[in-house]
């Protein structure tokens, strides 16, 4: 532990000189001069199930997709709904009708100009194939009301529309019409953003060219979330997939690739003395939660869950699952964001209390029941945690095991009603979406992730979903954090970050929910 | 000649009939699906059987094998849920980077192993031999990933001379190819190196210490003459044999090569397909793989009957 936290000191103290010195240089700001032209590379571990932007919610793919696709509306960098190829929405006050101006002037990949028949186009394909189609539930129709606007007619009024609009797990871009009709990852893939696809060799790289014709958005100064004025000017940027993390390093060591999206801690501490390589914690980047399965004993019985609840260590667990990247916090929104429900619940957090939850077993009535944590092997923050959890958990009493599985046998078991008690999962786009994405996979209608749907977390799902105003919604996100530290369904174990690695002549670069490499640029 | 080819290729079919017939049942038996991965973690199990209804894969395992291998016998093996794409057009496309790492690395293995049995062999008992053996050795133990990284730091790192990954066509830049292949085609050679090397020895050893070799010395024919023309064109059949054998260990092999030095190779495809359960990619994949092996070891025949006339001529 005092190792771990002096790992996690020294990257801290690394990161926070980086940060200061890239600070004091983007200070001097403008006395930077950009650099026009070269080609960067960009490293990530996976291969992107596909490049058409709609049918994934992958965020290998989001690397790569969000620099050549655009949406109607995206989150800025206060992730709140900003428009993108929109001029702006006018919604009714009954909040039945949305119109959408569209700006004009903005060009495709092919050369062609972008109308309202594109966006209704996409969107109704978005529908067919879109990964998370649901989002477009409450729009009964989409009707053309102009060359450069579109209408939605709502089924109902949904406050939080614009919000899910905007969502980039799988992103409703706009395509030309002429790819609408296409399957699921067959279209021409092309989009509006800054950058389109040149070279795509599956479990090798994709590489992007500068958009030459791209319509830049004027109305801010510089980048802003997934929106904002977006400047390319590297000439190319190839995304290349190095599955084993040495291999990333060395080839960041030797120059060959210019930024990764993750590197290893202990490959970070090697290289925090050379100056050739920046290193930047992209934090917070994930929830790490346990979620445990409320239909089968032991975990059926509320008492026993508190148990679980309060036994655990969350600090030790997070240093070692994440390497030391983590943030404590016991919330279910990040600290400081709008819908952040404060202290609530804290009380719980991170106890290590292994009197109470001997006091609490005993009352449960646990008579030394399997207690079944199911794990993977694919993502190791996942398995490390399980391993811990099961340690601290045995040092109250509780008969944990481990059951771990590649990650699609862990997805399917689940899914099923038995075999299992608790399961480590890293939420990743779901917090940065807000409550919303949160919460829905803790309630109906889909299936809980805790199995058994809890009828006041239902409700309180609805008022969160219809609160007219922010304050109410806050409100309502205050009572959801409330009863999640009532029933004990899931445990909130800490956020994980990324830590991040660039070399040093890449220069404007800012970690974020993707590598935005417009408004990058190589130095020398 | 040609008769012995056709028995051969003949013998072969019902070998990838049970290798096809075999994946299907392992995939079969392999928990989970593609669905998870398509759905996510927030899909709902209705979301997940429509999507399992539209692949195809809610139907009874007898539907689904009657309908592979009729495609099959039409020459179609499947089309990729993940890659959007029929699988022979995906897996002829990774197959030349597997090919030519396993290819390389096969000539490299087989040509440091044998100039090391060989030294070892006719050096028997001396430091010269201990030494070929020790090195022998220590190909066989060293970890294939382990090495990979070592030679990365070491080429591509600290001096710079060759890349650390990647992959470049050879009809794009041959040189580069050349480069990019380098040190993939070292790491997996290095264990059969060693086999190799042992082999030779063992085999060479024995002929060595056979009469008409000590005739053809005692005649005074050259040394070199002795070893290369008449003691290890004798000795080849069981190196042969052991080439052939580890043809099917490089191909394997490869799967952690390609990983460690990113080649989009068939291994990686593969794999990949394993993790996400792209059951078409699996099957086409493995069922490619096994004709490559399948052919390989034809080839190891015919050169049985070229060292061995007697085999050739079915004596």
């Amino acid at each position: 532990m005092r190792r771990l936290d002096l790992i996690g000191t020294g990257l801290r103290v690394a990161v926070a000189s980086g940060a200061l010195a890239l600070g004091a240089v983007l200070s001097s700001g403008t006395a930077m001069a950009q650099v026009m032209g070269g080609t960067a590379v960009f490293v990530q571990g996976s291969n992107p199930p596909s490049l058409d932007a709609m049918v994934t919610s992958s965020q290998a793919s989001r690397n790569i997709n969000m620099n050549v696709y655009e949406t109607l509306y995206g989150f800025s960098d206060a992730i709140q709904p900003i428009p993108i190829l929109a001029e702006g929405v006018e919604i009714s006050a009954d909040g039945l009708t949305y119109v959408f101006t569209l700006r004009q002037g903005v060009k495709f990949h092919n050369g062609k100009e972008m109308t309202a028949r594109d966006v209704k186009a996409s969107l109704e394909r978005y529908r067919k194939v879109g990964a998370t189609a649901n989002l477009l539930a409450p729009v009964r129709e989409i009707e053309i009301t102009g060359d450069h606007e579109v209408t939605f007619h709502m089924v109902t009024a949904t406050p939080t529309f614009l919000e899910a609009f905007a969502s980039p797990r799988a992103p409703a871009v706009i395509i030309p019409e002429e790819d609408a009709e296409a399957e699921a990852g067959k279209t021409s893939l092309i989009g509006t953003g800054p950058y389109r696809i040149v070279e795509y060799v599956p479990d090798s790289h994709v590489t992007i060219e500068k958009f030459a014709d791209y319509s830049q958005d004027t109305r801010q100064e510089g980048p802003d979330g997934f929106g904002g004025r977006k400047t390319a000017y590297l000439d190319t940027v190839t995304f290349r997939i190095i599955p084993e993390p040495g291999a990333q390093v060395a080839a960041l060591e030797a120059g060959e690739v210019h930024i990764l999206e993750q590197i290893p801690v202990p490959a970070a501490r090697r290289l925090e003395s050379n100056p050739d390589i920046v290193l930047e914690e992209n934090m917070p980047w994930a929830f790490s939660v346990f979620i445990m399965n409320l239909n089968v004993p032991p975990t059926d019985n509320v008492k026993f869950r508190e148990a679980v609840q309060v036994a655990l260590n969350m600090e030790e667990i997070m240093a070692i699952a994440s390497e030391g990247i983590f943030q404590l916090n016991h919330g279910w929104q990040y600290p400081g964001t709008t819908y952040d429900a404060g202290d609530i619940g804290a009380q719980y957090y991170n106890l290590a209390d292994a009197d109470r939850a001997k006091a609490l077993l005993a009352e449960a009535g646990y008579g030394g029941e399997e207690f079944v944590i199911l794990t993977d092997s694919n993502i190791p923050q996942h398995n490390k945690a399980a391993v811990v959890i099961a340690e601290q958990l045995k040092a109250v009493g509780i008969n944990a095991t481990i059951n771990m599985v590649d990650w699609p046998t862990a997805l399917n078991l689940r899914l099923q009603d038995t075999g299992w008690n608790g399961w480590t999962l890293q939420m990743g786009i779901e917090p940065y979406l807000g409550p919303v994405g949160v919460v829905a996979t803790l309630t109906s209608p889909a299936r809980p992730h805790f199995v058994v749907p809890d009828a006041a977390l239902d409700a309180l799902y609805q008022e969160l979903i219809s609160g007219p105003t922010v304050a109410d919604r806050q409100e309502a996100m205050r009572k959801i954090q409330t009863r999640l530290y009532e029933i004990f369904g899931i445990v909130k174990l800490g956020d994980s970050g990324l830590m991040t690695a660039r070399r040093a002549n890449v220069k404007g670069y800012v970690p974020f929910r993707f590598p935005r490499v417009h408004d990058i640029w190589l130095e020398n | 000649m040609t008769r012995f080819l056709i028995t051969r290729i003949l013998s072969a079919v019902p070998v990838l009939l049970v290798v096809s017939l075999v994946t299907f049942l392992l995939i079969w038996l392999v928990p989970g699906d593609i669905s998870a991965e398509l759905g996510g973690t927030d899909a709902t199990p209705e979301e997940l059987e429509a999507i399992r209804r539209r692949l195809g894969l809610d139907r009874p395992l007898w539907e689904r094998a009657l309908a592979w291998y009729g495609d099959l016998f039409r020459g179609d093996l499947g089309y990729s849920y993940l890659l959007q794409r029929p699988v022979l057009d995906a897996v002829l496309e990774r197959l030349p980077v597997t090919l030519s790492l396993a290819g390389l690395a096969l000539v490299l293995a087989t040509v440091m192993g044998l100039m090391l049995g060989i030294l070892a062999a006719v050096r028997h008992n001396t430091l010269a031999d201990q030494g070929a053996m020790v090195t022998a050795l220590i190909g066989l133990s060293i970890p294939d990933f382990w090495f990979g990284i070592v030679l990365i730091i070491l080429f591509g790192v600290w001096l710079g001379w060759l890349p650390t990954g990647g992959f470049v066509a050879l009809t794009d830049d041959p040189l580069g190819w050349a480069r990019s292949m380098t040190l993939p085609a070292m790491t997996l050679a290095l264990t059969q190196m060693g086999v190799i090397a042992r082999m030779t020895r063992s085999s060479m050893l024995d002929v060595l210490g056979q009469d008409y070799v000590r005739t053809a010395r005692a005649k005074g024919m050259p040394r070199g003459t002795v070893v290369f023309r008449h003691a290890l064109r004798n000795a080849m059949v069981p190196i042969v044999t052991v080439v052939g054998v580890l043809t099917g260990i490089l191909l394997s092999g490869a799967v952690v090569i390609e990983t460690v030095f990113s080649l989009p190779g068939v291994g990686r495809l593969i794999v990949g397909a394993i993790q996400r359960r792209d059951f078409p990619i699996i099957q086409g994949g493995l069922l490619v793989t096994a004709c490559v092996f399948v052919f390989v070891n034809i080839i190891v025949d015919m050169l049985y009957g070229w060292f061995d006339p007697r085999v050739r001529d079915g004596r």
